[in-house]
């Protein structure tokens, strides 16, 4: 039963990442026809052909290059050298029991407890703990944590995720510069050049882009609300299946849920990825991507 | 030809492919169950061969603090030797024993501040922790993967395409022999 839910899950992942590339990849292409008709209706025949290249490189690279842009961004370095020995050592007992390679494996500086998981598929996976689960974390409870996170790398929720994180992570950005330009009084320059026969459209098109603009965090962060949960309690589980010791990833949590302030310094697109929000933010309860600790520890203790 | 006869024989045709689907789909799951087995045993084998080369130098280390614990030296080195031939069942009792003896070795080193001291000897116990880790867990793997095969072909319908394979031994050893580490950073 185990292993056809985890194939199941990974089948599901797949489907679910090639999705989320056709939906963001309209997404972006309704974007850049908004702009492309605000800034330069005259070329909007050459503007879309070469904007769907971009967005198709973009979106292969995403895909390519996702595990190293969510790295850097968090500033995580490779884990060398004596003092990870142990880290390293659990890391790749885990991925034996997981029978997955073993993962790169990253340390992030940072006095909070967490870790998070990337890359496109079980071959280039990388796993990132921060200092402070090295230090407060016994090898039960570090094995708990590493454990969940390889459980995403096996379920390939890892090439999932660290797809939303990047691809969202432009999207943002993109909504960022359109408020941004109506905030200086984009809009007034605009009417002066307005053409009589695309006036009506062109305010129609202004306002489906602001919209899209003020959506596109609060869709994101419902896609992710709707994806991370299923998959923590997936990883949790799987993760005890691997050390054959949920109590160890229980008080992992635990200890998170004590120690922890949510003030890390990381990327919003990039925190789904973290086995415990980073970033606390009056927000959370209505998108919280992390299921509650505290009913986490609760199925732990119940198998 | 008539009707019929087009439709028994398109009936039959259908059943025949449908059959050799099945058989190549139950062969080719077979073989790989087979494979994820031999790449468990060699997972494990490969953390024995690094025990293996890994024990002397820590037993040099401890030599150089406490030159008199001989018993025990020799005991470490007699379980040692078991790791590398034998049968995997053999050498992996020769691999619990060695954790043991081990053990006792760990013990003997509290006595010794100075050996506890040393970086050298800290790192060793690490990695020899991690490596009886992965020994676990490539064990906890190697079961698995032969609880799938042996359960594959022994239902309906893998156990009629299993060609008189029979089932694997597990690797039977107490579980929850794992240990505490005592390093700290």
């Amino acid at each position: 039963m185990a292993r056809r839910s985890f194939f199941d899950e990974q089948r599901r992942n797949r489907r679910d990442s090639i999705l989320l590339a056709i939906v963001v990849s309209l997404f972006l292409f309704g974007l850049v026809y908004s702009f492309a008709y605000i800034f330069a209706p005259d070329a909007l025949i050459f503007v879309l052909p070469f904007s769907l290249v971009l967005i198709l490189i973009y979106t292969w690279g995403s895909y390519q290059y996702g595990d190293k842009i969510v790295l850097s961004s968090t500033g995580a370095h490779p884990a060398e050298g004596n003092e990870f020995v142990y880290l390293n050592n659990v890391a790749e007992g885990l991925a034996i029991a997981a029978g997955v390679p073993p993962p790169k494996v990253y340390v992030i500086d940072d006095p909070e407890i967490n870790a998070f998981a990337t890359g496109k598929d079980p071959q280039h996976a990388s796993i990132a703990v921060t200092t402070g689960a090295l230090q407060k974390l016994n090898r039960q409870e570090l094995e708990g944590v590493v454990a969940h996170e390889l459980s995403h790398v096996r379920n390939r929720d890892v090439e999932f995720m660290t797809f939303v994180a990047v691809l969202v992570g432009l999207v943002s950005i993109l909504s960022h510069i359109i408020l941004r330009w109506a905030w200086w009084g984009g809009a007034g320059r605009r009417r002066s050049r307005s053409r009589d026969s695309g006036a009506g459209i062109e305010v129609v098109v202004i306002v489906l882009g602001f919209i899209l603009a003020i959506l596109a965090p609060i869709a994101v962060a419902l896609v992710q609300f709707a994806i991370s949960r299923r998959r923590e309690f997936m990883a949790d589980a799987s993760g005890a299946e691997l050390t054959r010791y949920p109590e160890g990833l229980a008080s992992a949590l635990e200890k998170i849920k004590d120690n922890n302030q949510g003030k890390m310094k990381v990327d919003e697109a990039v925190s789904p990825l973290f086995i415990s929000d980073p970033n606390k933010s009056p927000l959370d309860n209505l998108f919280a991507t992390h299921p509650p600790l505290e009913e986490r520890v609760k199925r732990l203790r119940q198998m | 030809m008539d009707i019929l006869t087009l439709s028994v024989i398109g009936a039959l045709v259908v059943v025949a492919l449908i059959l050799v689907g099945l058989y190549f789909s139950y062969y080719n799951r077979i073989r790989m169950y087979e494979n994820q087995i031999d790449e468990a045993w060699s997972q494990i084998d490969v953390q024995l061969k690094k025990r293996f080369d890994l024990v002397p130098n820590l037993v040099e280390t401890v030599k150089g603090y406490a030159k008199h614990e001989r018993e025990i030296f020799e005991n470490v080195s007699k379980a040692r030797a078991g790791l590398v031939s034998g049968s995997p069942q053999e050498r992996m009792e020769a691999s619990n024993m060695l954790t043991s003896t081990l053990r006792t070795l760990f013990a003997v080193a509290e006595a010794y501040p100075q050996l506890k001291a040393n970086e050298q000897f800290k790192l060793l116990q690490e990695q020899l922790q991690g490596i009886e880790d992965k020994i676990a867990y490539a064990r906890q793997y190697f079961n698995t993967s032969v609880l799938n095969f042996n359960n594959l072909i022994t239902t309906i319908p893998g156990a009629w395409f299993a060609g008189g394979r029979s089932k694997r031994e597990f690797l039977a050893i107490p579980e929850g022999e794992r240990q505490v580490p005592k390093v700290q950073f």
